[in-house]
């Protein structure tokens, strides 16, 4: 367990230093601060849940990861549709609060920043998950040992550096 | 079961858990915030965020999810109560949670210290925030954890769909709030 939690706080290091750089962006922009904590779990919480159900599946021995499989379409078109909500909700969550602090960036950048990089994360989360889940069954590791923790950090990085960018991009700093 | 009726069970089953999160999210997003003074006095800090909150969720989803199959095996009391299986699960969690903070503050003060471009706060400073935080947040996340789960147990809900969002939930809130005491508690002392 140790070890493995070292790798992961070495890996997630990065996504600090990009945060560590926007400090001045942070600063000029308070309400991005908000938004960073959803932003750093919500594609990991989205990753997990999808390898979870992947990983049951491949357990059941009612997957073959056949592009034909319709519940698979299914699995993906609902954490896609799960981003979309929860994102947009991230974007007037945070336009709320931004008007209860006084600190405030439009909705509609919100909407566009939260969106953009939400749903590039999920994504990423959607093929990072059949890509580990795989793997760890063709070498024969139980997923939900190491795989999970594994997907949901490295999205997780993912998750803070697209947003940072987008964010960047979009306020034009 | 068409397409459509597996994506709405999906969906539904999901979304509150979601919900839940986003709003603990959300909160520590407001306390991150409100950190703001401090992260131009103690340069290092930022970069501890994120890994932080990311451990939380390592450590005590791993807890959660033993406890989980403990429940489910009848291996574990849905109680506190002295038990050498859930004491056991309980100190591992706690040592890995409180090692691996006092670990980033080391790991970031080094990257920052060999990186090029990057000055870093003092090492104690970095360790001792990191180590006070960590181990406030290990008492509450492993008391509120069990204490959620056991309920939850009790209630007939299945403990494997509790861990992740609680985790979640617990690990932001607490996490930055206590991130955030520590910082003034070391700006005190130190």
């Amino acid at each position: 367990m140790f070890p493995l939690l070292v790798v992961l706080s070495v890996l997630v290091l990065w996504a600090g230093l990009r945060l560590e750089e926007a400090e001045e962006m942070l600063t000029e922009f308070a309400l991005l601060a908000v938004m960073v904590p959803t932003m750093v779990d919500m594609g990991g919480n989205l990753g997990a849940m999808l390898s979870s159900r992947l990983s049951t599946r491949f357990h059941l021995g009612t997957t073959s990861l056949d592009p034909r499989d319709r519940v698979l379409w299914a699995n993906v078109t609902a954490i896609l549709a799960l981003a979309a909500t929860i994102f947009t909700a991230l974007a007037v969550g945070t336009f709320l609060l931004g008007q209860v602090i006084g600190a405030a960036i439009g909705l509609g950048e919100l909407l566009v920043i939260a969106l953009v990089s939400g749903m590039s994360v999920a994504i990423i989360a959607v093929g990072f998950s059949f890509a580990t889940t795989y793997v760890s069954y063709r070498l024969g590791i139980d997923p939900d040992d190491t795989t999970i923790p594994i997907v949901t950090n490295v999205v997780d990085v993912f998750g803070m550096v697209i947003f940072l960018s987008t964010a960047a991009v979009v306020l034009d700093v | 079961m068409g397409v459509r009726s597996d994506f709405w069970e999906i969906y539904r089953e999901s979304l509150p858990v979601l919900l839940v999160a986003l709003s603990g999210g959300l909160f520590a997003g407001l306390v991150l915030e409100g950190l703001g003074e401090s992260v131009a006095e103690y340069p290092g800090l930022l970069v501890m965020v994120p890994v932080f909150l990311a451990t939380r969720g390592n450590v005590y989803g791993a807890l959660g999810g033993r406890i989980a199959s403990g429940l489910h095996q009848g291996l574990i009391d849905p109680r506190f109560r002295r038990d050498e299986r859930l004491f056991n699960a309980v100190l591992a969690s706690f040592v890995n949670g409180i090692g691996i903070s006092i670990l980033i503050g080391v790991i970031t003060w080094t990257a920052l210290a060999i990186l090029p471009g990057w000055t870093p706060a003092s090492l104690v400073v970095l360790v001792a925030i990191m180590f006070v935080a960590g181990t406030l947040t290990a008492v509450v996340m492993i008391v509120g954890l069990l204490a959620l789960i056991f309920a939850g147990f009790r209630l007939g809900y299945d403990p494997d769909n509790l861990v992740g969002p609680i985790v979640t939930t617990l690990g932001d809130i607490f996490g930055m709030l206590f991130l955030l005491f520590s910082v003034w508690l070391v700006g005190v002392i130190l």
